[in-house]
């Protein structure tokens, strides 16, 4: 007589399928083509702008403020950035849907645990890639313009300014997935919230200097990396990123779980 | 595995999906699905079967109605259900760079699968379905074949009650058409399956029960046998071996028979078309006495056409005929 198979009883880890997904997409985003346009672009961008100063340092001898040099580079590289980093952030859901979703969320993963996956290692890539780039610019700037660097550039100023940089990019990251999870189509996603942050930008340079504009903040780098910041201001400036990043991440979650995909 | 002999595995009741208020994709679909239940779900292009199949599994949200699987209302973040489930989609698309091992790794851990569980199955599973070679390539360099078998092992990893296969043998070689459909009678012993799919050849031979969709709206759903049973074509086709004489004889006779509509004798192969109302067992034993007296020699019987197939067409340009009277839906449809 054959004997029974013993029978198991399989415990199911709830939170594995976030980790997977969490796991994947970064392994994925880092892969692509965008990530490594970015990176690259950035990279060759801070690289050229660095050159370039250093030779009008050295052979010019025009002497200007390692803040003020790495205050544009710093601007520079968030307008640059900004663009790709939409896309990389509204293609989190939106181009898997119809296609590579299926085969996910046919599975056992709910939705919100998906939404929030997808939000947490796109917020990740960009804001730690960000981070590492900035602070790699920073140093380098540190140790090129090191005669001036000394008295004018500044630790706290630069870390300062990374948070803070890094907290805005977190919120349009936030808001770049919840978009793209939302809408029908990425090219549609990438076109609308393009619209919506270049155009709010651009409106918010019209207002009185009374109000802050990404403009005139992005101007005021190179006094914060000199050092000269407000501390209250950098936490209005994270708390009011955290808001929206939670306002982004809630109106995801309700609205992802109700759509089709 | 399921609960109790009796809990249905799937249920709908008024199933109904209207794309953004611009087409109705599915109408009104009320089925259920008993366990060990295999249903082909047959449609023409554009009858709603994939909607309907994505309905059952949550990743749509139904705009009317309710499906049910295992007693439970499908949402979208029904993950708990969706692990009692195995799906292949139409065309399943895979993220890049994997291989098998690490595609079933993910697919695994999406069900929560532990790795002292999920690690020797995906093993067994890539073996199963002959994919040891190939194991660590990426999956991007498969034939259609390949990712096909992938997508099975996919399906399985957890272990599910319900498999929704949706085309399984879409786009396969005859051989690997073949393997497929011996896989799905093998599992058909031990789980419940839904298998789109407009092979008609594939469902006679695998399924034993239908559902017919046609522009979003349930035409039938039952047995096979009642599917078959709804049309009585009463048509032979009988090989027989024995003197041409004996054969000439008995066709002579046969054609004398009241009931027989049609005998028409082809070398050796004779075709009998009886009376669409005649009892056929009775005729049939006539025909077959006629035979046993004239010595002729029976090789093969057989039922003329694929029969599945006349019912499926039948049905659905009877549905196609009943213009408004498809209000009228008990009266008259199935």
């Amino acid at each position: 007589m054959e004997a029974q198979p013993p029978v198991v009883t399989v415990r199911f880890n709830k939170f594995l399928p976030y980790w997977a997904v969490l796991r994947t997409d970064l392994r994925q985003t880092v892969r692509g083509w965008v990530y490594r346009l970015w990176v690259l672009m950035t990279a060759v961008a801070a690289g050229g702008f660095l050159v370039y100063r250093v030779g009008l340092h050295r052979e010019a001898g025009l002497v200007q403020s390692a803040a003020a040099q790495c205050g544009d580079l710093f601007r520079l590289l968030v307008v640059g950035s900004m663009a790709l980093v939409v896309v990389l952030a509204v293609s989190a859901v939106g181009a898997e849907r119809g296609t590579v979703a299926d085969s996910v969320l046919s599975r056992g993963i709910s939705r919100h645990q998906y939404f929030l996956a997808k939000l947490h290692a796109r917020l990740a890539a960009v804001v730690c890639t960000f981070a590492g780039l900035a602070t790699l610019v920073l140093l380098a700037g540190y140790f090129l313009f090191r005669a001036d660097a000394e008295t004018d550039l500044s630790v706290a100023g630069g870390l300062v300014a990374v948070v803070g940089v890094c907290a805005v990019l977190a919120a349009v990251v936030s808001w770049g997935v919840t978009v793209g999870a939302l809408t029908n189509g990425t090219v549609l996603g990438i076109t609308v919230f393009w619209l919506v942050l270049y155009g709010a930008g651009f409106l918010l340079t019209l207002v009185p200097e009374s109000y802050p504009s990404p403009d005139r903040e992005l101007a005021r780098l190179r006094f914060v990396l000199a050092g000269q910041y407000n501390p209250g201001l950098l936490w209005d400036v994270v708390i009011g990123s955290g808001v929206l990043c939670g306002l982004a991440a809630a109106v995801g979650l309700v609205g992802f779980a109700r759509r089709d995909v | 595995m399921a609960d109790g002999a009796t809990e249905l595995i799937v249920e709908t009741q008024h199933l109904t999906k209207i794309y953004g208020n611009r087409q109705i994709a599915l109408n009104d679909v009320s089925l259920t699905i008993e366990p060990g239940s295999v249903l082909g779900l047959l449609g023409p292009n554009g009858a709603g079967k994939t909607t309907f199949l994505r309905l059952v599994l949550g990743l749509h949200r139904p705009t009317a109605g309710w499906a049910k699987a295992f007693g439970r209302t499908m949402t979208p973040n029904s993950a708990d259900l969706r692990r009692r489930i195995g799906y292949i989609p139409t065309n399943p698309q895979f993220p890049r760079g994997m291989t098998p091992i690490t595609y079933l790794d993910y697919i695994a851990r999406l069900f929560g699968l532990p790795a002292d569980v999920r690690k020797p199955r995906l093993a067994t599973l890539i073996r199963a379905v002959d994919l040891l070679p190939h194991s660590g390539d990426p999956i991007a360099h498969f034939t259609p074949g390949m990712t096909a078998r992938l997508a099975v092992a996919a399906s399985l990893i957890n272990e599910p009650d319900l498999l929704i296969w949706d085309e399984p043998t879409h786009g396969l070689d005859i051989e690997a058409r073949r393997s497929m459909l011996e896989l799905i009678k093998t599992l058909a012993a031990e789980k419940t399956l839904i298998l789109s799919s407009h092979n008609l050849t594939d469902v006679d031979e695998v399924c034993n029960h239908a559902a017919v969709l046609n522009k979003g709206q349930l035409i039938f759903h039952g047995s096979l046998q009642d599917l078959k049973g709804r049309i009585k074509k009463n048509h032979y086709e009988l090989d027989l071996d024995g003197e041409q004489k004996a054969i000439t004889r008995a066709v002579a006779a046969l054609r004398a028979l009241p009931d027989v509509k049609q005998v028409v004798l082809r070398q050796r192969r004779l075709d009998v078309k009886l009376g669409d109302d005649s009892p056929n067992t009775a005729l049939l034993a006539q025909l077959f006495g006629i035979l046993n007296d004239q010595k002729v020699t029976v090789i093969s019987v057989r039922t003329v056409g694929v029969q599945t197939e006349q019912a499926y067409l039948e049905l659905v340009e009877k549905e196609e005929s009943r213009g408004f009277a498809r209000l009228y839906r008990d009266a008259e449809a199935a």
